[in-house]
């Protein structure tokens, strides 16, 4: 009786405030996994707006162009404009859609399914990481660091004429994709640790993947935030 | 929670159509950010593409947020409290890039 009054009135948004249940209908973790995200949000939004404010003060003729700083790709050498960064933009979206999966298997309770999907996650995860490294290094080997500006040669090969940029935007640049590829490394070791418990049947045993759902929020968050400084860095 | 068939089918869809716009929109944008090259000095061409730019990024982000996080099939009331704070940063973003401009404008004139 008591239970099918609950039923109602979890039916009816006035009166899911008045005590006895979730008043957002999802569990305590999965809502502070929002609040978490929400403050990140922030702080990757201090980050990238503060780019955006010392790019305006040095001024646009000044600032140096991504299609000239990010145009090698492995092997190939220079000459690619973007190639590389999309190709690990698509990396990073397509290791999201592996985690929705992962999460969709979850809710059906099938185990092999979420160890499918969240290993191919894992993997994404390791190839953009592992992409940015060779991004980075190519970068300081070419001499930008956090100390040295960015250069570049301007006017055709051999013409001898340089372009040295700003300070700020090597500075900016490691920071914030530091930052951002730091959260992609606590997404591999968290994801890792959750697939270690899926594989051990905790979850299973439990009788709910809803840890599979919060580390899923935790991933494409970083996903999310990488479509920002894609926005910022590499097509603005 | 386990699904019927059908809403499991249905919520796979939902999540290949969203891939498929992600894909789309960020081969576009690649696309048009290579033009930049052609038309360095044209800063009104500049301006418009850079204007393009944002808005494909925010419907990326709408299907991030919406289709992958799941926010769309939650309770309203839980998609409020998460959003209204991220309309404080549109007010940091105007504020800060003003300043920005400001500053522009003063090292110009001061040297």
């Amino acid at each position: 009786m008591t239970t099918a009054t609950n039923t109602v009135q979890a039916n009816s948004e006035s009166n899911v405030w008045e005590g006895g249940q979730a008043p957002f209908g999802v569990k305590y973790g999965k809502l502070m996994m929002w609040y978490f995200l929400l403050s990140d949000a922030f702080t990757f939004a201090a980050f990238l707006i503060s780019y955006g404010a010392i790019r305006f003060t040095v001024g646009q003729d000044i600032w140096p162009e991504p299609n000239r700083v990010f145009d090698a790709f492995p092997i190939l050498g220079h000459g690619y404009p973007l190639l590389f960064v999309s190709m690990m933009t698509f990396i990073l979206i397509l290791s999201s859609v592996f985690m929705v999966r992962a999460v969709q298997e979850g809710h059906q309770m099938n185990k092999k399914g979420v160890i499918l999907w969240l290993g191919f996650t894992i993997i994404g995860g390791i190839a953009f990481l592992s992409c940015q490294a060779w991004e980075w290094t190519h970068l300081i080997h070419n001499g930008m660091t956090m100390t040295s500006p960015i250069s570049y040669e301007i006017g055709g090969h051999g013409s001898g004429a340089v372009f040295v940029g700003p300070l700020a935007f090597g500075q900016l640049f490691f920071t914030i994709t530091g930052f951002h590829g730091f959260h992609v490394t606590t997404g591999v070791v968290i994801n890792t640790i959750v697939f270690l418990n899926v594989v051990f049947g905790t979850y299973e045993k439990k009788k709910n993947y809803d840890m599979v759902e919060k580390v899923g929020l935790y991933w494409h968050f970083v996903d999310l935030v990488w479509v920002f400084v894609f926005l910022g860095f590499y097509l603005l | 929670m386990i699904l019927s068939d059908q809403e499991y089918q249905m919520h796979k869809a939902a999540v290949w159509r969203a891939t498929i716009i992600l894909s789309v929109v960020t081969t576009v944008e690649v696309g048009i950010a290579l033009l930049y090259d052609t038309f360095f000095h044209e800063s009104g061409f500049r301006m418009a593409l850079a204007v393009f730019m944002i808005l494909a990024t925010l419907v990326k982000a709408y299907y991030i947020v919406a289709v992958f996080m799941h926010l769309k099939y939650e309770r309203k009331a839980l998609a409020i409290t998460i959003l209204m704070p991220i309309m404080f940063l549109i007010w940091l973003l105007i504020a800060l890039l003003m300043e920005g401009v400001s500053w522009h404008h003063m090292i110009e004139f001061y040297g």
